[in-house]
Order: structure tokens, then C-alpha cells, then sequence
């Protein structure tokens, strides 16, 4: 009979647990690239292969292959880095990779442009600096994300704790990983010991799609914990963790014009206890291991799953498997999405930086050198650097005597630590461009222009300090959660963009389709007039996704399953 | 030549006669001269003098001399010259035979009654590589007296080089100073060199003729030269006194953008049957120069408005060299003791060690008339580029390589004329003068079977895709390895694509490569190949040919001092070098560098 799985399950189930023949293809010496199938196993040791899609054109008229690169990105539970880590890390952006550090939307790492010939001693030197990639891509549990102060209460603490725990529990014991990059050596960070050659709880064919955990601690909602398949919420009584409320089913990536993919915000499904969290996690990833659609790869998550069976299901099966029932949700409330750019003071009076960084790559640029400036206050040490679940940067546990003295090394480098607008600072954009191989339109390469452009208008209308959430990503993947944002591009083509409104401020809601491909001119065209009813017509406190609603612009998506129904788009 | 008959009146019986002709009839030059040797030999030996007149051979119209037309040569030059002269020789009754440095055994030519020698210079000042060792033997205190071997001395050289014609200049007072006679002056012969050499050539044999009535003398055998003489040079039908108008067919800098590097692989399509060549040989191009620095060179001696003259400048001369001979005739024409004081000492050579001829108009004002500028010029000499294609993948084409020559210097940004005339100041369409330079000494070994290792950076790579695209289309099964080198794998890899279908087809059976700016610590082809040296040393033990091609000084050095450690295998350098001259010697280990 004929095998109906979806290509990656073979190439799974073919891989020696995730080996294949990468070994063999980096001893390829006269291609950049690797087998194609390896392409697929190396994910789950944290690197996609990619190219640079700038230059294609010109490669084969030269006799050369495509431009190939690797992008490494890094398994960071928790998102923080001592600064030696950060001194280590930076070295390798420059001396393997393209000269930048990318700090992504879920609050890691990524290098670019390691080539193959690199490829090995880049994932020797990540690992000397006691981090390691596996998992940080591919179908298993990736990179967990916490809360992004872990300094600033013992709940954060806690959520980073937890974080931490699941992350590791839920590593692929597969020995392929030392095997390939480390010479068999062992790595230094947790958990390092010798791994026996079988997956407990993954089994040879892992999950049948990337599944994605984070750790909330309310009223911030950072970590926009509804977009990810499982999310722990911190119920917090007294200043202590008393247990989390378990969310599951989040999700952004579709596909254009198939509606059967949708984004979708997460269900509460109940609630656990500090000891129970990791057991939780285990047994909802099982669950998915043996309910999730192994088929149609683009309705393999996590939350197809749960739209298929329903919550309910679902918990019953994971109890089952627990052999204990979650409690019910306990209230909780979150405020907000995105970083408190700025300073902040933790409970032990230490004061913690939240520095802007657009887009998350930190580069050196000839007016703004923010590489040499982390640069300088990490060797000046006595600090903690927390990348945050958007593309941002805390400088964390600074003395207060040592504030002015880091104020003057970025303020020296040219770098200002609120920038501009509060739209700017709220800002995401995927990568895309050059080196993303889905990018159908430029977004990290283009938002920023784009802001300034609204810029002029928010001055106009006395929006400048109005903190409106803008994302905009270079296809429907969803990279910078741009269903979540009030106003969301999603590119199409190159220079056209879909434009969504009216999620909600706090990541509680999606938002919907109210145009569709366009340009530059018809974007400002429309969204002037918006910004300036908002800025006369809004009720205190109400904020932009939630006042297009009001205003009957855009219908409020209720569901993930709605998220393409009830459209009225803007006329032409 | 005509079937030989004895004449009927010739000292022997009906059927000897017979016998003879059929005889002589089959025999080789070398078979006859061989013969006619030993006879007179025979004679010497037994005492026989006197011949009676009645048996004095017919033939034996003049007596005739014997000479030995020694050479020393790297891309061929002097190699050509050499068996020229042998073919106008016999006109002047003289009995040549050609020696190539790289097979002469010094005590043998040091016995020879009169030598003619040919030799080039390379590097800087020093002899071509595979006359080093004799060129060494023959400075040694220990080297045998040349007394009485009367000798001449042509020298070939390029004034844009500060030791112009160094190893000419050495080798004649060396014969001078071991007791030679030098019968006519040494020549020293730029880049131009064709007609100089005619002339010098006639009237050096001129000198070595003959006096009529000498008695007829031993002509000395020596299998190696006659073998050589065997296989007489075939002067190409197009050179550069006779250029072949070809075309621009496609022009494309191979370095991805980004890259600091600029090669450019340029194909030229000919309609010309006689314009042939095999891999390994090199690629003649006559260039022009850039005509802004013409019209610069022209306004610098007050001459800017004519355009005519710019043309011609741009066309014709060159106008980049800065030599000594210009310099020297400048300050006489001009009279100014500044420009003198240039040719004292080392002055000139740090005057010019960053700076063109342009540099010397700028800097010493002076208002020529056209005539005197152009007396100062010599004529605008070709490139060489090894030939990158083979005639039977592409017949009527021929591929090159080329990287753009740039520096920036005093102001100026300078361009390699040839070079940026291709890479800059051509594209498809444009007609260029090209020859064909054949390479004797660096080809495919004649047997397809036999395995080859390939060794070359950045440009050094070109002849080697000639190589691979003839044995895919000879169908030679013999195994093949490149090692190549350049800067950065992503922009650099020279034809990449196209190794990649030849390892996949089998037609390349390894490749090994070193990109020195991938990483922290520089990696050279040389570090490659010590990585491989017990596998390099399997390949050489199964009969392997070497090459390599490409920067002498950048790289051929290190390649060079390498192999010698891996053929050592553990044991004295010296052990490993020497190695490496036996397979030097059989033609298995082969130079073609720049
Ligand atoms: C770097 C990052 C965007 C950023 O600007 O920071 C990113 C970059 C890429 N994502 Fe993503 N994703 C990133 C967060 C996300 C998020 C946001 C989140 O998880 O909070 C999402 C939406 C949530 C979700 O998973 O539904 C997301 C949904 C996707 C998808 C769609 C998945 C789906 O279920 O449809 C793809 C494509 C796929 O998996 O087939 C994808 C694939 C990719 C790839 C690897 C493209 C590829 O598969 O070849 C992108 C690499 C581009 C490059 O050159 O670096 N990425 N990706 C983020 C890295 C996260 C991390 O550190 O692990
Ligand atoms: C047998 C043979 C084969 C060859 N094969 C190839 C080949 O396949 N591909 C290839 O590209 N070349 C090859 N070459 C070299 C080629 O012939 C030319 O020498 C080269 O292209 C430069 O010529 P040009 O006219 O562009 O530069 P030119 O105008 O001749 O200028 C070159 C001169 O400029 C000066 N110069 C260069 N750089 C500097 C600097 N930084 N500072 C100061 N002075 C400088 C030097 O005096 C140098 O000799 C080969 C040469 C030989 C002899
Ligand atoms: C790399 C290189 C180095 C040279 N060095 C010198 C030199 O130092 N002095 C000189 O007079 N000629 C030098 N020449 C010029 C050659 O001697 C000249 O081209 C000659 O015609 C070569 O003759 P051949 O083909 O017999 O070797 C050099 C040529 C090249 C390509
Ligand atoms: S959203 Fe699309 S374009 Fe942007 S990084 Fe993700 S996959 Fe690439």
C-alpha cells in the first residue's frame, strides 16, 4: 500500500535519529549545499540551509551555485546570556558569520551566512560558550520562552525556572548532535550528560510538526502566549508561583488563499501545579505526537489537532495520560503585549535596561554601532543580557551607580534607548530578505521605512507617544505574529502586502483582512484616515484594534476558525 | 626528402649501390648523420688519413662545421629561436644540433667545439625553471673548463624587468671567464625580439662557417639532441607577427558580486582552420592601451590635442613600462641631470617600483615632439594566457581566464593593460589579435590511462578545465584530481559548476579545495595537499603526472617546497627533491607559471 505520510515523516524515519548523511555532505568540498533531505534532519540540530536570494540571479551566468549559507539559531531556554556568553556569541557574528547577531520574536539567537566549510567549528564555538542548537528548529519542542525579566520578581524568576525545565526535558536524546558537531564530545550546558540512543518520549518519527512552548507571568504578555502551541500562565499569590493556568493550540502560520489554515489563539485548558508543569508538557507533546496529522504536513500543528478533536478531548486524553485532572483556570489578566522599553527595577533593587532594537539584529552601522556598544558593557561585565519574545534586549541586574555609565556607552555609539515613536518601539518585522527562503516580500529590509512614513502622520494626528502595535512579516508563515498585531502587513509579492486590523492590544484577539494587495501609496492612503478618526474619535484608554472594531471598520475575529470569514474589505 | 640514390659512378658494386639506397633510402636524419659520424670516426681511428682523391666522396661539396645550439627556455622563445637557427645552419655549411638545458650534461657540452646558446630570463633575474640546475652546475667552482669552445650568446629578456637579460648576461661572461672564445658579441633582445634574433642568428653562423678547404670533421652523435631534432618545432601558423582576428564570443567576470576579486572568462570564436592548439598551450593577445591614460601620456609632454597620435599611442605603443632604456634615452634627449641622477644606483628601480612611464612625463616637464615620444616607446608587446579550453569541446573557439590587474598608486588608479583591455575595454562582438603560443613542457601525458594531479590558484586553474574537457572528449579513462586555491568559496570558486557536472559525469575524479579568506587561519592549496600526501603519494607510485599552474611567487614556490616533503616521505628534504627532479626530468612533473 501505498505510504500516504506527508515526505518528512520518511526522511524521519530514514535518519538513524536525525543523523542521515549530514556528516557526509559537509565533507562534500565542491558544494556549499547538503542533500536536500538533510536539509530537512539539520533543523533539529538547529541550522537551515538557505541562500542568498539577492544575488540568484546572477550565480549561474557566473558558473557558480546559488550563494548557500547556513542560519544557525540558538537553543536559549529563558532567553538570557552572561557577558562572557555575550562576548563569545559576538565573536562568532563576526568571525563565521555575517557581522550581526539577530535577536528573533521568540527571544533567541540567530546567525547567518556560516557557510558549509564553517558550519562545524561555528557549532563547536556556540557550544564553548555552554550553549547548544539542538532543537532549536525541526518537528520537536523548540526553544521554550519565558517572561522576559527573570530578575524583576520571583514569578519571573519561576516562569524562567520553568522554562528552563521543559526546554531540557523535552530535548531529543539522540546522540547524532555530539555525534556530528562535537566529535562525540559532551556539551557543557544541562542536561549534558551521555544520552542513551533512543527517544522516550519522541520515538523515531519525533513530532509531526515544530511545537512551540512559553512561560507567561501576567499582566504582561510578552511571550503573546496565545500564538503558541502549549503556554503556562504564572498564577501568582503573595509574590509566589502557586501554579500555572495551561493554555494550548496557538498558532499564526497559513497559507495564502488556502482557508483551511488559519491563524488561531490558544484555548485555556486548564490548570496545574508547580511540580506537575513538566509532566503536563510531557503529556500534551505525546498527545500530539500520536493525535497530530502526520498527512498534510500544513495541518500537522498543534492546534489543527485541537480544532479536529476539540479542547475538551484533548484534556480528557492528557489527564488520562497524567493520570490526574487539571484544575480549572484561575483568573489572570494581561495588560499588554510587547517590552516596557526603558529602565525598570527589580524586587532586589537592581535596575534592568529594556533596549530597543529594531528588528533584532544588532549590527554596527556607520551612525549607530550598537554591536561594539553591547560589545563594550558586556566586557565591562557585572551585567546579565535577556533577549526578550520581541527582538529586544534587556540589560539586566546594572548597579545603580552603573546606570549613567552604560547610558553614556550607547548614547557614545550612537544609540538612543527609546527611539522615535512608540509605534517604532512596539515595531516587529520578520526577516525575509535575502536570506529567507518562503520571503515573498521584503520585511526586516523595508519596515523601518515604512514606520517613518507614519511617523509623519502620528505627528500629525498626536499619535507619536500612542503605543499601536505594527508587524509586518514577508509571507503568511506569521514569523512576527502579525495576526496579533492592530495593524499587520503579510507580504504577497514583491512590494504588494495584505493588510490586517483589529487585534487586540493585550494578544487576546486576531486580526482580520481588511485589504489586499497593497502597495506603499495605498497603505498610507488607507490607514491615514484611520489614524486620524482614532486620534479624534477614541474613547480614553481604548486602543487602535480595538477602535476599528468599534468604528465598524473590521469585523472582531473571534476564533482562529473565523479569522478569514466575515470580510469587508476597504473599497478600491 | 627525395628518395637518395648513390650516384652510378660511386666506389661500389651493382647490388652494394642497390643495397645502399635502399639503405639510406629508409633511414632517419639522425640514422644518417649518426652513420656518416661513425664512419669518419672509423676512419680517424684507424689512422686511415689521406683518402685518395679518386674515392673522395662525390656529395662532399664544402667541408662542413659542427655546432651545438644549446637552450634555455620557460614559454618558448628561446626553444623556437634555437631550432630555427639549426634550420638556417645547414645554409651556412654548419652541422647544429639543438640541446635543450634542461637535457645537457655540461661536461658533454664543454667538450663541444663551437656552441651558440639561446636563454631567457625569469623571475627576477634568475634562469627558467628547467635550466636551473645546469644554469647552477655551470657557476659551480667545480664547473669544467670551456677551453677553446667558441661561443655566442643570445639573450632574451623584457626591459620592463630591472635585471633585463640577467641569465644572458651571466652565462656569457661565465663561458668567457672558463676559457671560451666568444666569436660574435651577445645579443640582448626585448620583447620584439623576432627580427633582432634573424638577423643576430644569420650573422653569428656567418662567423661559425667555415673556411672553404677545411677537412671534412667528426660530427659528434649525441642520441638526445638527434632525438630532439627528431621532432622538429612546428612554428604556429598564427603569431604575433601574424595575429588571427577573432571574436569576442562571450565575456563574463566569474567573481559573484562581492567577491575582491575580478576574473574574467572570455571566449574568442575564430573562422580559421589553421588555428589550432592543445591544451596546455597559451593564448597570444595583443591588447590595447586604455585611452584615457594615452590621452594623459600625450598631455603630459604638450602633445594632448593630437588625437591622432593619442590613437596611435593607444594602439600601438607601450605606454605603461617605465625601463630603464626609456629613462636613459629621456634624460639624454632632454639633457636634465635630475632625470640622470634616475639611473644611478638603485634610484630607478624606486622610482619605479609603484610608478609608469606616465609617472616620468608627469614629475620631469618636458614638451616633446610627436617623433621623440615615439622614439622613446617600444611596441605594445602581447599577453600570454594559458589556454582554458579544449579545440575539440569547442572547435573553432578558445576560452581564457583572466584576472583584471588594478592598483592604485600616487594617485592614480593604475590598469593592467591586457587585462582591463579584455575584462573592461571589450565586449561580445569585438574583434581582438590573438596567436597561439605552443607549450611543449606542460600538456596532457600522451597516454589517456595515465592519472594526472592538477595543482593551481585562482587563474592557475585555466588550463585544467582544457585538460578535463579533452579527455572527455578523447574518452581517456585516466583518473584526475585539481586541487585548486582562491580567496572566498561563495564568490571565488573558478567554474564551480562545471567541476561539479565533470565530478558527477566521472570525467574529474576528486577535487580538493583551499579558500585562504574563509576562515582565521590561511588555507593554501600547499596545506591541502599535505593534508592528501599519503594519498598524492599513491597516485605518483601509480604513475601520476603532476602540474601546476599559476603564481609563481604566490604559490608554485610553496607547492614546489611541499610535494619535495611529501615524495621525501619522512626522510631529508634533499631525498624529496630530488624526487621531484627525476619527475621533472620524465615529464612528470610539469610548470606552467606566471
Ligand atoms: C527568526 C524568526 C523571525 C524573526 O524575525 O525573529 C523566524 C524565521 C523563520 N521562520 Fe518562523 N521565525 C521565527 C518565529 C516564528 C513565529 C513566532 C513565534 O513562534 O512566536 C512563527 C508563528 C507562530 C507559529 O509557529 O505558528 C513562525 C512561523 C513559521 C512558519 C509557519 C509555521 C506554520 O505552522 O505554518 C514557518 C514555515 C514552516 O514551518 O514551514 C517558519 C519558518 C521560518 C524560517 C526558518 C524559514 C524557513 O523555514 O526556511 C525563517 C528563517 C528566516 C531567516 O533567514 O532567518 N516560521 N516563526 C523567528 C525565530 C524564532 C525562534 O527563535 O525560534
Ligand atoms: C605563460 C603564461 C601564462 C599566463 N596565463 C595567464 C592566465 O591564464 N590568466 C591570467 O590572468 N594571466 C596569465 N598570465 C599573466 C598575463 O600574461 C599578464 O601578465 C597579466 O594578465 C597582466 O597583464 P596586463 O597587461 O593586464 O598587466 P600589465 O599592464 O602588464 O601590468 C602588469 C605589471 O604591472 C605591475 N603591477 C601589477 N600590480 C602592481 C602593484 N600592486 N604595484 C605595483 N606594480 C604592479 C607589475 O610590474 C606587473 O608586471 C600568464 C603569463 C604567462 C607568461
Ligand atoms: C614572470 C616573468 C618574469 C620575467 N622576468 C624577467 C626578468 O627578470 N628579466 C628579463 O629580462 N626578462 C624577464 N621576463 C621576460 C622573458 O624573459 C621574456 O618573455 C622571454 O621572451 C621569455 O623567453 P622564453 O619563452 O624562452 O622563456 C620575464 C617574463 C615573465 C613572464
Ligand atoms: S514570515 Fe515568512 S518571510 Fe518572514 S521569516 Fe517567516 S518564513 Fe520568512
Amino acid at each position: 500500500m501505498s505510504d500516504t505520510r506527508s515526505k518528512n515523516e520518511s526522511i524521519k524515519e530514514k535518519s538513524r535519529l536525525l543523523r542521515g548523511s549530514i556528516a557526509e555532505g559537509l565533507a562534500h568540498v565542491e558544494t556549499g549545499a547538503i542533500d536536500e533531505d538533510d536539509t530537512q534532519l539539520l533543523k533539529f540540530h538547529g541550522s537551515y540551509m538557505q541562500d542568498d536570494r539577492d544575488v540568484r540571479g546572477e550565480r549561474a551566468k557566473k558558473k557558480l551555485e546559488k550563494a548557500f549559507s547556513f542560519m544557525i539559531r540558538l537553543r536559549l531556554a529563558g532567553g538570557n546570556l552572561t557577558p562572557e556568553q555575550w562576548l563569545k556569541l559576538d565573536d562568532i557574528a563576526g568571525t563565521y558569520a555575517n557581522g550581526t547577531l539577530r535577536l528573533t520574536t521568540r527571544a533567541t539567537f540567530q546567525y547567518h551566512g556560516v557557510i558549509k566549510s564553517n558550519l562545524k567549528r561555528t557549532m563547536q564555538a556556540i557550544n564553548a560558550a555552554c550553549i547548544d542548537t539542538i532543537a532549536a528548529c525541526g518537528d520537536v519542542n523548540r526553544n521554550v520562552m519565558s517572561a522576559a525579566h527573570p530578575y524583576l520578581s520571583k514569578a519571573h524568576k519561576s516562569a524562567e525556572e520553568l522554562a528552563k525545565k521543559i526546554s531540557d526535558h523535552l530535548l531529543p536524546r539522540t546522540g547524532a548532535y555530539h555525534e556530528i558537531w562535537l566529535d562525540g564530545e559532551q556539551v557543557v550546558t544541562s542536561e549534558g550528560k551521555s544520552q542513551p540512543e533512543s527517544e522516550p518520549i519522541y520515538g523515531t518519527h519525533y513530532l509531526p510538526r515544530k511545537f512551540k512552548t512559553v512561560v507567561a507571568v501576567p499582566p504582561d504578555n510578552d511571550v503573546d502566549i496565545f500564538a503558541h502551541c502549549l503556554g503556562f500562565i504564572a498564577i501568582v499569590s503573595k509574590g509566589d508561583v502557586v501554579g500555572w493556568n495551561v493554555t494550548v493550540g496557538g498558532g499564526m502560520g497559513m497559507t495564502h488563499g488556502e482557508t483551511d489554515t488559519f491563524p488561531r489563539t490558544a484555548d485555556l485548558m486548564g490548570f496545574c501545579t508547580p511540580e506537575q508543569a513538566v509532566d503536563v508538557a510531557e503529556k500534551v507533546v505525546t498527545v500530539q505526537r500520536d493525535w497530530g496529522n502526520r498527512e498534510v504536513r500544513k495541518n500537522a500543528r498543534l492546534k489543527y489537532t485541537i480544532e479536529t478533536h476539540g479542547v475538551d478531548a484533548f484534556r480528557a486524553e492528557v489527564e488520562k495520560r497524567l493520570g490526574y485532572k487539571l484544575g480549572a483556570p484561575r483568573p489572570f489578566k494581561f495588560e499588554r503585549t510587547g517590552d516596557r522599553i526603558g529602565w525598570a527595577q527589580g524586587h532586589d533593587k537592581k535596575w534592568h535596561l529594556t533596549l530597543y532594537v529594531e528588528n533584532g539584529r544588532v549590527k554596527d552601522t556607520s551612525s549607530r554601532k550598537l554591536r561594539t556598544a553591547l560589545r563594550e558593557i558586556a566586557a565591562t561585565g557585572g551585567v546579565d543580557f535577556v533577549v526578550t519574545s520581541n527582538q529586544n534586549l534587556v540589560i539586566a541586574n546594572v548597579a545603580a551607580k552603573q546606570k549613567a555609565k552604560i547610558e553614556a556607552v550607547l548614547a557614545g555609539h550612537g544609540v538612543e534607548i527609546a527611539t522615535s515613536s512608540a509605534m517604532r518601539r512596539n515595531a516587529m518585522a520578520c526577516v525575509a530578505l535575502p536570506t529567507c527562503g518562503l520571503a515573498l516580500a521584503e520585511s526586516e529590509r523595508y519596515l523601518p521605512s515604512l514606520i517613518t512614513k507614519f511617523e509623519d502622520i502620528l505627528d500629525a494626528a498626536g499619535l507619536r507617544d500612542d503605543e499601536i502595535i505594527v508587524r509586518m512579516t514577508g509571507c503568511p508563515n506569521g514569523c512576527a505574529r502579525p495576526y496579533l498585531a492592530e495593524i499587520g502587513f503579510v507580504g504577497r509579492a514583491p512590494g504588494l502586502y495584505n493588510l490586517y486590523l483589529g487585534a487586540a492590544f493585550d494578544g487576546t484577539r486576531l486580526n482580520k483582512l481588511y485589504a489586499q494587495d497593497v502597495d506603499e501609496a495605498r497603505i498610507l492612503k488607507l490607514l491615514e484616515p484611520l489614524l486620524k478618526r482614532y486620534a479624534k474619535e477614541r474613547h480614553d484608554g481604548e486602543r487602535f484594534g480595538d477602535f476599528v472594531i468599534r468604528a465598524g471598520v473590521i469585523k472582531a475575529t473571534t476564533a482562529g476558525n473565523t479569522f478569514h470569514a466575515d470580510l469587508a474589505l476597504a473599497a478600491e | 626528402m627525395a628518395n637518395p640514390t648513390l650516384p652510378k659512378n660511386a666506389p661500389f658494386g651493382p647490388e652494394d649501390i642497390d643495397f645502399l639506397n635502399k639503405l639510406v633510402g629508409r633511414s632517419t636524419p639522425m640514422q644518417r648523420s649518426w652513420l656518416s659520424g661513425f664512419l669518419a670516426g672509423l676512419d680517424a681511428a684507424q689512422g686511415l688519413g689521406g683518402v685518395q682523391a679518386a674515392a673522395a666522396p662525390v656529395a662532399a661539396a664544402k667541408p662542413r662545421v659542427p655546432m651545438t645550439i644549446l637552450y634555455g627556455s620557460e614559454s618558448g622563445n628561446a626553444e623556437a629561436l634555437a631550432f630555427k637557427a639549426k634550420k638556417v645552419a645547414s645554409k651556412f655549411s654548419v652541422d647544429a644540433k639543438v640541446v635543450d638545458m634542461a637535457d645537457a650534461d655540461l661536461a658533454q657540452i664543454a667538450k663541444v667545439k663551437n656552441l651558440a646558446v639561446y636563454i631567457s630570463t625569469w623571475g627576477e633575474g634568475d634562469p627558467p625553471q628547467r635550466a636551473v640546475d645546469f644554469y647552477k652546475a655551470l657557476m659551480a667552482d667545480d664547473a669544467p673548463r670551456f677551453d677553446g669552445v667558441r661561443y655566442a650568446v643570445l639573450a632574451l629578456g623584457d626591459t620592463a624587468y630591472v635585471n633585463f637579460c640577467e641569465t644572458g648576461r651571466r652565462i656569457d661572461a661565465r663561458l668567457e671567464a672558463l676559457g671560451g672564445i666568444r666569436v660574435v658579441d651577445r645579443i640582448e633582445l626585448d620583447l620584439d625580439y623576432q627580427k633582432g634574433a634573424q638577423a643576430w642568428t644569420d650573422g653569428m653562423l656567418a662567423k661559425f662557417q667555415p673556411a672553404d678547404g677545411g677537412t671534412a670533421t667528426v660530427v659528434h652523435v649525441d642520441f638526445k639532441a638527434s632525438a630532439a631534432e627528431g621532432d622538429d618545432l612546428e612554428e604556429p601558423v598564427y603569431t604575433s607577427e601574424n595575429p588571427c582576428e577573432a571574436e569576442v564570443s562571450a565575456l563574463v567576470n566569474l567573481n559573484g558580486t562581492g567577491s575582491t576579486r575580478e576574473t574574467y572568462h572570455v571566449e574568442f570564436a575564430f573562422d580559421a582552420p589553421e588555428f589550432t592548439y592543445e591544451p596546455g598551450a597559451a593564448i597570444g593577445v595583443l591588447p590595447e592601451n586604455d585611452p584615457a591614460l594615452a590621452a594623459d601620456l600625450a598631455a603630459a609632454v604638450g602633445l594632448g590635442t593630437d588625437a591622432g597620435l593619442v590613437a596611435k599611442l593607444a594602439r600601438q605603443f607601450d605606454i605603461t613600462t617605465l625601463s630603464r632604456g626609456t629613462v636613459d634615452a629621456f634624460a639624454k634627449l632632454t639633457g636634465r641631470k635630475d632625470v640622470a641622477a634616475l639611473l644611478e644606483g638603485d634610484a630607478l628601480a624606486r622610482f619605479s617600483a609603484d610608478r609608469q612611464l606616465v609617472d616620468l612625463f608627469e614629475t620631469y616637464r618636458e614638451t616633446l615632439t610627436a617623433e621623440q615620444l615615439l622614439k622613446l616607446l617600444r611596441p605594445l608587446p602581447g599577453r600570454l594566457y594559458s589556454v582554458a579550453s579544449s579545440l575539440k569541446a569547442h572547435p573553432g573557439e578558445a576560452h581564457l581566464l583572466v584576472g583584471a590587474v588594478r592598483w592604485a598608486s600616487h594617485g592614480r588608479q593604475r590598469k593592467g593593460v591586457a587585462s582591463t583591455f579584455l575584462g573592461e575595454r571589450r565586449k561580445s562582438g569585438d574583434k581582438v589579435r590573438i596567436y597561439v603560443k605552443p607549450n611543449r613542457h606542460f600538456g596532457l601525458p600522451a597516454n589517456g590511462d595515465t592519472p594526472i594531479i592538477m595543482i593551481g590558484a585562482g587563474t592557475g586553474v585555466a588550463p585544467y578545465r582544457g585538460f578535463i574537457e579533452d579527455r572527455v572528449e578523447t574518452g581517456a579513462k585516466g583518473q584526475s584530481w585539481l586541487f585548486f586555491g582562491e580567496r572566498n568559496f561563495t564568490n571565488d570558486f573558478l567554474y564551480q559548476l562545471e567541476w561539479q557536472d565533470h565530478l558527477a559525469s566521472g570525467a574529474l575524479t576528486r577535487i580538493d579545495v583551499a579558500f585562504s579568506r574563509d576562515q582565521p587561519e590561511k588555507i593554501y592549496v600547499q596545506h591541502r595537499l599535505w593534508e592528501r600526501r599519503d594519498e598524492i603519494r599513491g597516485w605518483i607510485a601509480d604513475g601520476a603526472h603532476l602540474y601546476v599552474c599559476g603564481d609563481e611567487k604566490g604559490m608554485a614556490k610553496d607547492v614546489d617546497g611541499t610535494l619535495a616533503r611529501i615524495l621525501a616521505d619522512g626522510g631529508d628534504d634533499a631525498a624529496g627533491l630530488a624526487k621531484l627532479k627525476d619527475l621533472t626530468k620524465s615529464g612528470r612533473y610539469q610548470r606552467d607559471v606566471y
